[in-house]
C-alpha cells in the first residue's frame, strides 16, 4: 500500500519469470560449456574470433550465458554441452556444508541461488546434492541475515551487505523496512504527511512562485 | 499491515476517563458512549480519549496494567519463560505510546513505564526471533506461537514470509519428479 509500484520477484525455481529483472540477469551469467559439433561462423557472437567468418571448432571450450545454453542444450542434437561452474562442485560443496556463514555469496557469482536452481534443469547425476546444498547454504545464512537486519537502524550497511547475494539483499531490505517502519512509527513520524518520492523530483512550482 | 494501521485498530480499546464536561449520551454507529458529568468516570474508545485530552475536556486514567509493580513483574516473567506470556493488553505497546505522548502528566511515572515497556518489547521479540530461526532451520511445515501481539507480528511478517518462501521453492527443487522442459526445434 505504501509502495509505488510492486516488481515482478524472481522465479527461483526450475522456471524463471520472464517479467523479472532478477532472473533476465542472472541469466546472463556464464557458463562453462563445450561445442559438440563445429558452429559455423558463429566465433565472433561467441566472443572467440577477430572476423565473421570464424567458426568455432568442435571441442573448444566456451563461456556462454545460461539463456544461450538452455536454449541449445538439447541432448538430441549435440550442439553443445554444458558443465558445472566451480561453486557448484564437489569442493565447494563441502566448503558450503562445512560453514556457509564465511563466504562471500556476492563474489562468488552474485546470483548463487538462483542460478543454482536453473542449473538443475540440465541432466546432471549431481542434481540432487546441488539442490541440498544450496537449500542448506541459504538456512544456515539465514539467521545472521534476520540479526543483521533487525537490527542495524540507521547505519551504514555496505558492510553487512556485501558478502551477501541478490536473494539475501532482498530479504535483507525487507527486514530493515520493518525495522525501519516501526522506528519511524514509535518516534511519531508515521502521522507526518511528506512528499511522495516519485513526484518530488517533478519541479513544480510552487504556491509562491506563481504570477497572478 | 503497517506500525500506523494497528495503531488505528488499537484505539477502539476502551479506557477510562474523568470528563470535566456534561453531555447526555451520544449515539454513534458503534454503540452508545456517556453520559458525561463532571467528575464521574466514564469509558470511553481510546479515539475519543485522546481528542478530549488534547481539547483539555478531560483527565486520562492509566489502565490497571500500567503500573510500575506489574510491568515489572510481566517483565521478569519474560525473561524467564521459554514461550511468551499473555501479555495485559494485546495492543500494549500502540497504548503506552499513545497514552505516554499525549496523557504522560496523568500517568504517574511515566518514564519507567515506557523503559519497561520496551525491555517487555525487546525481551519477546528476541524469542520471536529466535523461534523463527529455529523454524527454518529444521524445516518444519507449521509453528504455533501464541500470545503474540500485532504489532509484533508486523515487524517481522514481511521478512518471515519471504524466507519462508525462498525455502519453500528451494525445497521443491529436491523433488526430481517433472523432467526439464526443453525446447523441441
Amino acid at each position: 500500500m505504501s509502495e509505488a509500484y510492486f516488481p515482478v520477484g524472481p522465479g527461483l525455481g526450475l522456471e524463471e519469470n520472464f517479467l523479472s529483472l532478477d532472473d533476465i540477469l542472472m541469466s546472463q551469467e556464464k557458463l562453462p560449456g563445450r561445442a559438440e559439433s563445429t558452429l559455423p561462423r558463429l566465433a565472433f557472437a561467441l566472443g572467440q574470433g577477430a572476423g565473421t567468418g570464424d567458426s568455432i571448432p568442435e571441442g573448444s571450450n566456451l563461456e556462454i550465458p545460461l539463456w544461450l545454453a538452455k536454449g541449445l542444450h538439447d541432448s538430441k542434437r549435440r550442439i553443445i554441452s554444458v558443465e558445472l561452474p566451480k561453486i557448484y562442485k564437489e569442493a565447494w560443496r563441502t566448503v558450503f556444508s562445512a560453514d556457509a556463514n564465511v563466504v562471500d555469496l556476492h563474489k562468488m557469482g552474485p546470483y548463487y541461488y538462483g542460478f543454482g536452481s536453473q542449473l538443475l534443469n540440465f541432466v546432471n547425476p549431481e542434481n540432487p546434492e546441488i539442490a541440498q546444498t544450496i537449500l542448506q547454504t541459504f538456512i544456515s545464512r539465514f539467521r545472521r541475515i534476520m540479526d543483521s537486519s533487525q537490527n542495524a537502524y540507521n547505519e551504514d550497511t555496505s558492510a553487512l551487505v556485501a558478502r551477501l547475494d541478490e536473494l539475501e539483499r532482498a530479504l535483507f531490505r525487507a527486514g530493515q523496512k520493518g525495522l525501519n517502519d516501526f522506528q519511524c512509527w514509535e518516534k511519531g513520524q508515521a502521522s507526518q504527511i511528506t512528499a511522495s518520492s516519485l513526484v518530488q523530483n517533478y519541479g513544480k512550482r510552487k504556491f509562491t512562485d506563481m504570477d497572478g | 499491515m503497517e506500525p500506523a494501521e494497528a495503531e488505528f485498530l488499537a484505539e477502539k480499546e476502551l479506557v477510562t476517563i474523568v470528563p470535566n464536561f456534561s453531555l447526555d449520551r451520544i449515539h454513534l454507529i458503534g454503540g452508545d458512549l456517556g453520559p458525561f458529568n463532571p467528575g464521574l468516570p466514564v469509558e470511553v474508545p481510546v479515539w475519543l480519549a485522546i481528542n478530549l485530552k488534547q481539547r483539555q475536556k478531560c483527565r486520562l486514567i492509566p489502565p490497571e496494567w500500567m503500573d510500575v509493580e506489574k510491568l515489572e513483574e510481566i517483565r521478569d516473567q519474560e525473561r524467564t519463560e521459554d514461550t511468551f506470556t499473555p501479555m495485559p493488553s494485546p495492543y500494549y505497546m500502540e497504548l503506552t505510546k499513545l497514552l505516554l505522548n499525549y496523557a504522560s502528566d496523568n500517568i504517574p511515572k511515566a518514564d519507567e513505564i515506557r523503559t519497561l515497556v520496551k525491555d517487555t518489547w525487546d525481551t519477546r521479540i528476541a524469542k520471536l526471533r529466535l523461534s523463527a530461526d529455529s523454524f527454518v532451520r529444521q524445516q518444519e511445515a507449521h509453528a504455533k506461537l501464541d500470545n503474540l501481539t500485532l504489532m509484533e507480528i508486523n515487524t517481522i511478517g514481511t521478512f518471515l514470509t519471504q524466507a519462508l518462501d525462498h525455502m519453500y521453492k528451494l525445497r521443491t527443487n529436491l523433488q526430481p519428479g517433472e523432467s526439464a522442459r526443453s525446447q523441441d526445434f
